[in-house]
């Protein structure tokens, strides 16, 4: 099936401000915290204070004399009950583990819940959890990677070690091109654990009916349909009996998405024995403690190229830490997908070692593994340029895409790489990094303590196809038991046309979501637990839209958007195919029973798949309201067009023949309607280069960035100001981690960065400004042309800002090197202090 | 207290926080709650004209006081000039912690009528957002002085 | 998130106040609250009782008399970062009140409240001790005066007994060719100090140091002086070789804490840079 890419009308005329925002600006949004039922209860959650230990008992007899205990929960409380354990999505290679609403027998994160208590009064949630009693034999705890592989405890018993899984990219002989070629670098690089930490915490509320033993649900949520799947699945209910909502939410960058977390089910329940509304909201501390985090990737890399400077191999082994066993575990397999980036690497040699610890569990957190791969593999592009003599801008240059331009599609590295040059004044900023430098250098540190650095990086894939290499990508779980993953290799399936076809692997653009891998003929469908045939995959998304008798519009997504815009984006989409004023189109979403079928928004997808969903549908409607306005005109429908609110003749737009309401109301029609549930026959995402500016005060190791500059390709814009808006928070989400941002654990397992004191998001004054400039190359599979673009900031960041410091440090001559992430002073200092001695030709060690 | 020009009252535990009460007892919900420790800047209101986080003020404490919330900014129909360069500058995304932004961008204007774009960084660096990179927020907020400085508005009375 | 439960009590007079404190062991003075209440929501803190002061008439000024400046404990940091003596006489204190927090904590944070409150990791305590401040503190039996260097006592813990509240910080104006300056790290602008330094010096000709005090923050349990710099420097031209070598000096006794936030090895050496450059500031604000 081909795609016809229309070029949309009007796409400059973007409207004046977003349609969701007056709401918003008022104070009128409704998050899940806002919303009160009557005589509703509080569920507060007892957690654990290990992050490794024995539950021996639980006694709620000091809490339950309070007046305002009402209810509690254990763990064996569910089991008894027939609570199915959390929902999970592994891999088919990936190890299995059971993971419980409340621990069973054992805690194995800090903040695990063990047991869940329901109060009447908010004042007295916390109370009344400080009273519930809870003994514990606490056991040694993994709280890293070397020690969950030195199975310093088994977290997982029947595991027989602590090795998830395994996964791997290979092309061609990586090692024997090592050998021969004329430059190479090793290094060893990494990102600490971070958070997503949106400013609303998750919140549920649920009201029970008994008459129909149904469950009203609202949830921060980014996809309502898979929340009710999963409540539908661990509770053991038809799915129709949880309608599950959600309105406005205060942001998620994938920690409210496709994770199980045990509050909803747990309010559900507790709503069910008491009849009571059931409200929970996180505490900030618990947000920390329990919402997925990120990152928490490290890489060993070989690079190698060329005299010329083309890349010629890439060995790397990437581990990660996953935490315990959580709900997803793409991010190794996307981060090693990611990282060949759009170099087209002829040999390479990937492998990635997932490990669980006790630690909360690991999520897709923006950019979810893309911009831990084009952290690994940008960084160790800027130590090959350099070791081969070349600027890295140049070296880049001669390493993006090797045909003779870009494939179909892909973006145009060479002319992103152009435009960044020409946008930053490059060589203004190189004039003003020698200007500090030459200052540094004669006045020495006490009197001039700032040295300049720039650093770029690109972020994207090589679309194309490529026949004669085929890649072979395989997972494996890693040896020893396991209940249901036992040690079979998982091929891709077989029958895939032509060895390399629909490998994703080493061509997926930088981005989440590629971790939905293809297998055969068309694109794996990921599903939820207890998914029937219909359950749509990852690559799809739903639409309906419907026209009233006044002319009315309304779309119902299955997206589920939560500050990226698509309440006026789809609106806008809409009122493009259909001709009726942006004013007269709503946006609805995150509603189960009025939108059955959906997906959600996470992965940057919306604007791809549930856009394309739009359109489709909007199409399909335009369709049939022009076969009706023939009829009842007595024009042909070949000539008719839909323009401002009306009908035309294709060949005179502005003379509108009757309205939406004439049309509908000759042919007695109250409401037409149409649908679409649309796939991508490919993933579609944002391709960019990053240009960082910054100084480094070497007294302080103390970095500020400058200025930061993206040149982005996210296709077709729906919205320029919401695509710039994207790049903006994206890139600061990255900044902030390559800077700031570490989750850290003690040795016991005790999170010590669990407030905004000591988990340091940047504020506005730590924030640089963030230039956005733009080129296009529609996308081949999406109606549109638009590709997602709320991750493609976050990829590329990391790296930008780490080149650039490092491109600081290499004007001091002492070969320091900072290739862990986040860059902290401390961390600055010790590498400028530990290198003192070494000289840069023995750079090449980690 | 007064909360936008309305006498309201009631009967709080000392323990209640002054968000809570804005949210709960009056159903003011427009002001958030994002963090426990008063960072976040998401609850910020003015109380007796200043900016202050009320997470971190006792409902008690607020006694007598004159409170503006975001719900005090529109006139009717017609939005702060605040909220209107918000809206046409897209200084908002998820909206969540907008409220306090709007809070704590009008309480600087209102001091310093024609910031610099470091001075409205310093006034804002109590407001933590996740979504935006501040980018337009500060792009909002220098809109904001100038439409401000025009139409002489000073800004919403408590 | 929410406080244990405790009684509030918002008295009329600072003798009811004093009372109050007396009668209730575990009671705690409420003024601006944004040190208090953050640790009393995370439950660090559980005072059965508070006191609020907040709204007592007559404690909140800045007051110039004559050849010392006094200002009220309640002054909040907002009223001060914009107080043109202290910003002109007492110019440290301005470089560390428009660090402190964010506008919304300046707002209602108060000098007293800070100094009272004594975190060691807090910008004002260091600032005062530097500037030999004064404090004032009222009692059943009246009002004594404390002295900086025995105001701070230990983490959390000053010279101002349980029934006593602080009504007054007075800074004795400084001699002429004097000035003061307050510089510090941190790894956002707005968190804690990774290293905080403030300096005050007193020159003669040829930029001779006639006095010098160089305070240090976040460098053990309370704000401490530098002595042993300040012994080098007293007599000696306050140039670039001097200073670099009393920085070299200013760590002696210095404890500071390893911590997420950065290693005690590291804040050793950022003491260092950083007693350099308040040093440089100072001298080089003198007029």
């Amino acid at each position: 099936m081909t795609m016809s890419v229309t070029t949309p009308k009007q796409r400059e005329d973007a409207p004046e401000g977003r349609v969701e925002d007056r709401r918003l600006l008022t104070g009128k949004g409704r998050y899940v915290d806002d919303l009160k039922l009557e005589g509703q209860a509080y569920m507060g959650m007892v957690r654990s204070p290990y992050a490794h230990a024995k539950i021996n008992s639980i006694d709620f007899s000091k809490a339950r004399e309070s007046p305002d205990f009402i209810a509690s929960l254990t763990g064996e409380d569910l089991l008894k009950e027939g609570v199915q354990p959390l929902s999970q999505n592994p891999w088919p290679f990936q190890k299995r583990a059971k993971r419980y609403h409340l621990a069973v027998g054992k805690a194995r994160f800090a903040g695990e819940p063990v047991a869940a208590i329901l109060v009447r009064d908010k004042n007295s949630v916390e109370d009344l959890i400080d009273l519930v009693e809870v003994d514990y034999d606490s056991l040694p705890v993994v709280t890293t990677i070397e020690e969950s592989k030195q199975n310093k405890a088994i977290i997982y018993e029947d595991w027989g070690n602590n090795a998830s899984l395994t996964s791997e990219v290979k092309k061609g002989d990586a090692e024997k091109a090592i050998a021969s070629a004329a430059f190479v670098i090793h290094a060893r690089e990494g990102i600490a654990r971070q958070g997503a930490a949106p400013i609303e915490p998750h919140a549920v509320l649920v009201e029970y009916d008994s008459k129909q033993d149904s469950y009203d649900v609202w949830a921060t949520v980014q996809s309502v349909h898979g929340t009710r799947d999963k409540l539908a699945s661990e509770l053991k209910k038809p799915k129709e009996k949880f309608h599950v909502r959600v309105m406005d939410m205060g942001g998620g960058f994938g920690s409210k998405g496709a994770q199980s977390y045990p509050e909803a089910p747990l309010a559900c329940i507790f709503a069910r024995r008491t009849g009571l509304p059931v409200k929970w909201t996180a505490t900030r501390s618990e947000e920390f403690l329990e919402a997925a985090s990120g990152r928490d990737e490290y890489c060993d890399i070989t690079l190698a190229c060329d005299k010329n400077g083309r890349i010629v191999a890439v060995k790397a082994s990437v581990e990660c830490d996953l935490g315990v066993t959580g709900s997803q575990a793409h991010m190794p397999t996307m981060t090693i997908e990611t990282m060949p980036g759009p170099y087209r690497i002829p040999n390479q040699d990937i492998t990635v070692a997932a490990y669980v610890t006790n630690k909360m569990p690991i999520g897709p957190v923006r950019g979810a593994g893309g911009p831990e791969g084009c952290y690994f593999i940008e960084r160790a592009v800027d130590l090959l340029a350099r070791r081969a003599g070349l600027d890295p801008l140049e070296f880049r240059r001669r390493n993006v895409s090797r045909r003779e331009g870009p494939a179909e599609g892909e973006a145009d590295f060479r002319l992103l790489l152009d435009t960044l040059v020409k946008s930053s004044h490059y060589e203004e900023l190189s004039r003003w990094r020698s200007d500090l430098h030459s200052k540094f250098a004669q006045q020495g540190p006490s009197h001039s303590s700032l040295i300049g650095g720039l650093g770029v990086s690109v972020t994207g894939s090589d679309e194309s196809e490529d026949e004669e290499e085929g890649e072979d990508w395989s997972g494996a779980s890693s040896g020893g038991g396991g209940a249901d993953g036992g040690s079979k290799p998982w091929q891709p399936g077989g029958g895939s046309s032509g060895g390399a076809g629909e490998r994703w692997a080493g061509q997926t653009p930088g981005g989440s979501g590629a971790a939905w891998q293809s297998s055969g003929d068309s694109p794996e469908r990921r599903t939820w637990p207890g998914a029937s045939e219909e359950t749509l995959g990852f690559m799809s998304e739903t639409a309906r839209v419907t026209l009233d008798k006044e002319g009315k519009v309304t779309v119902y997504t299955g997206s589920s958007p939560h500050g990226q815009g698509e309440e006026t984006t789809f609106a806008q989409l809409a009122s493009e195919e259909l001709g009726v004023p942006l004013k007269d189109v709503t946006v609805v979403w995150g509603d189960t029973t009025l939108i059955p079928r959906g997906i959600g928004t996470f992965g940057s997808r919306s604007a791809a798949t549930g856009g394309s969903a739009v359109i489709d549908a909007s199409r399909k409607l335009k369709a049939q309201l022009v076969v009706r306005a023939s009829e009842a005109l007595g024009v042909d429908a070949k000539s008719l067009d839909m323009r401002g609110g009306g009908f035309v003749r294709a060949s005179q737009p502005d003379a509108v023949l009757a309205t939406l309401n004439d049309v509908l109301v000759k042919q007695r029609a109250d409401e037409v309607s149409a649908s679409s549930v649309f796939t991508l026959s490919g993933l579609s995402y944002s391709s960019g280069v990053h240009l960082c500016a910054l100084t480094l005060d070497v007294e302080l190791g103390k970095v500020k960035i400058v200025k930061y500059f993206v040149v982005e390709d996210c296709g077709r814009m729906i919205n320029k100001a919401i695509v710039e808006g994207q790049l903006h928070g994206g890139v600061l989400h990255a900044v902030g981690g390559a800077l700031f941002e570490r989750l850290a654990y003690d040795e016991e397992g005790n999170l010590l960065s669990s407030t905004f004191m000591d988990y340091n998001i940047p504020t506005a004054l730590d924030s640089p400004e963030v230039q956005v400039f733009h080129e296009t190359t529609p996308s081949t599979v999406t109606l549109d042309g638009a590709k997602g673009v709320g991750e493609s900031g976050t990829n590329g960041a990391y790296a930008a800002v780490i080149n650039a410091l490092n491109d600081a440090l290499s004007q001091l001559g002492t070969g320091a090197e900072v290739n862990m992430v986040p860059a902290t002073p401390d961390a600055v200092f010790r590498a400028l202090n530990a290198k003192r001695a070494k000289t840069p030709a023995a750079r090449d060690s980690s | 207290m007064k909360v936008n020009g309305k006498q309201v009252g009631g009967t709080v535990e000392p323990r209640t926080l002054l968000v809570n009460f804005i949210r709960d007892d009056l159903g003011l919900t427009g002001t958030h709650v994002g963090c426990d420790t008063g960072h976040c800047g998401a609850c910020t209101v003015m109380v007796d004209g200043r900016t202050v986080k009320s997470c971190m003020v006792l409902a008690v404490q607020a006694r007598g006081a004159e409170i503006l919330t975001v719900e005090g900014l529109a006139q009717g129909d017609k939005l702060h000039p605040i909220q209107e360069a918000f809206w046409k500058n897209h200084g908002l995304q998820c909206g969540f912690c907008t409220p306090g932004l709007l809070m704590s961008g009008l309480y600087l204007l209102q001091r310093n009528p024609d910031p610099t774009d470091e001075e409205i960084r310093r006034g804002i660096e109590g407001n933590l957002c996740r979504c935006t990179g501040y980018v337009n927020v500060v792009k909002s907020v220098r809109a904001a002085s100038k439409s401000m400085r025009k139409g002489g508005e000073g800004g919403a009375r408590a | 998130m929410i406080p244990k439960s405790f009684d509030y009590y918002a008295p009329a007079s600072l003798d009811e106040a004093i009372r109050l404190l007396g009668e209730n062991e575990e009671a705690k003075v409420l003024a601006g609250g944004q040190s208090l209440l953050p640790m009393m929501k995370l439950r660090l803190a559980a005072p059965t009782a508070l006191v609020d002061i907040a709204k007592l008439p007559g404690l909140s000024y800045v007051r110039d008399e004559g050849d010392q400046l006094a200002i009220g404990a309640l002054t909040t940091h907002d009223s001060i970062e914009h107080d043109r003596t202290i910003k002109d006489r007492f110019t440290a204190i301005n470089d560390a009140v428009v660090r402190i927090g964010d506008q919304q904590v300046r707002n209602i944070g108060t000098v007293g409240g800070s100094a009272c409150h004594a975190d060691p990791a807090a910008d004002l305590p260091t600032v005062l001790l530097v500037l030999d401040a004064q404090f004032v503190i009222q009692g059943r039996e009246g009002q004594r005066v404390v002295p900086a260097r025995d105001f701070f006592v230990d983490v959390f813990a000053t010279a101002v007994g349980h029934d006593e509240i602080l009504t007054e910080v007075r800074l004795a104006y400084p001699p002429p060719r004097s000035a003061s300056a307050y510089v510090k790290h941190s790894l956002r602008e707005a968190d804690f100090a990774i290293a905080m330094v403030g300096a005050a010096v007193t020159v003669g000709d040829g930029n001779v140091c006639r006095g010098v005090r160089i305070g240090l923050g976040s460098a053990g349990p309370t704000p401490l002086r530098a002595t042993s710099a300040e012994r080098y420097l007293d007599g000696k031209a306050l140039d670039d070789d001097a200073i670099a070598t009393a920085a070299e000096m200013a760590v002696e006794g210095a404890d500071p804490p390893s911590d997420v936030h950065g290693s005690r090895e590291y804040r050793m050496e950022m003491i260092k840079v950083l007693t350099r450059r308040s040093l440089k500031l100072a001298v080089g604000r003198v007029k």
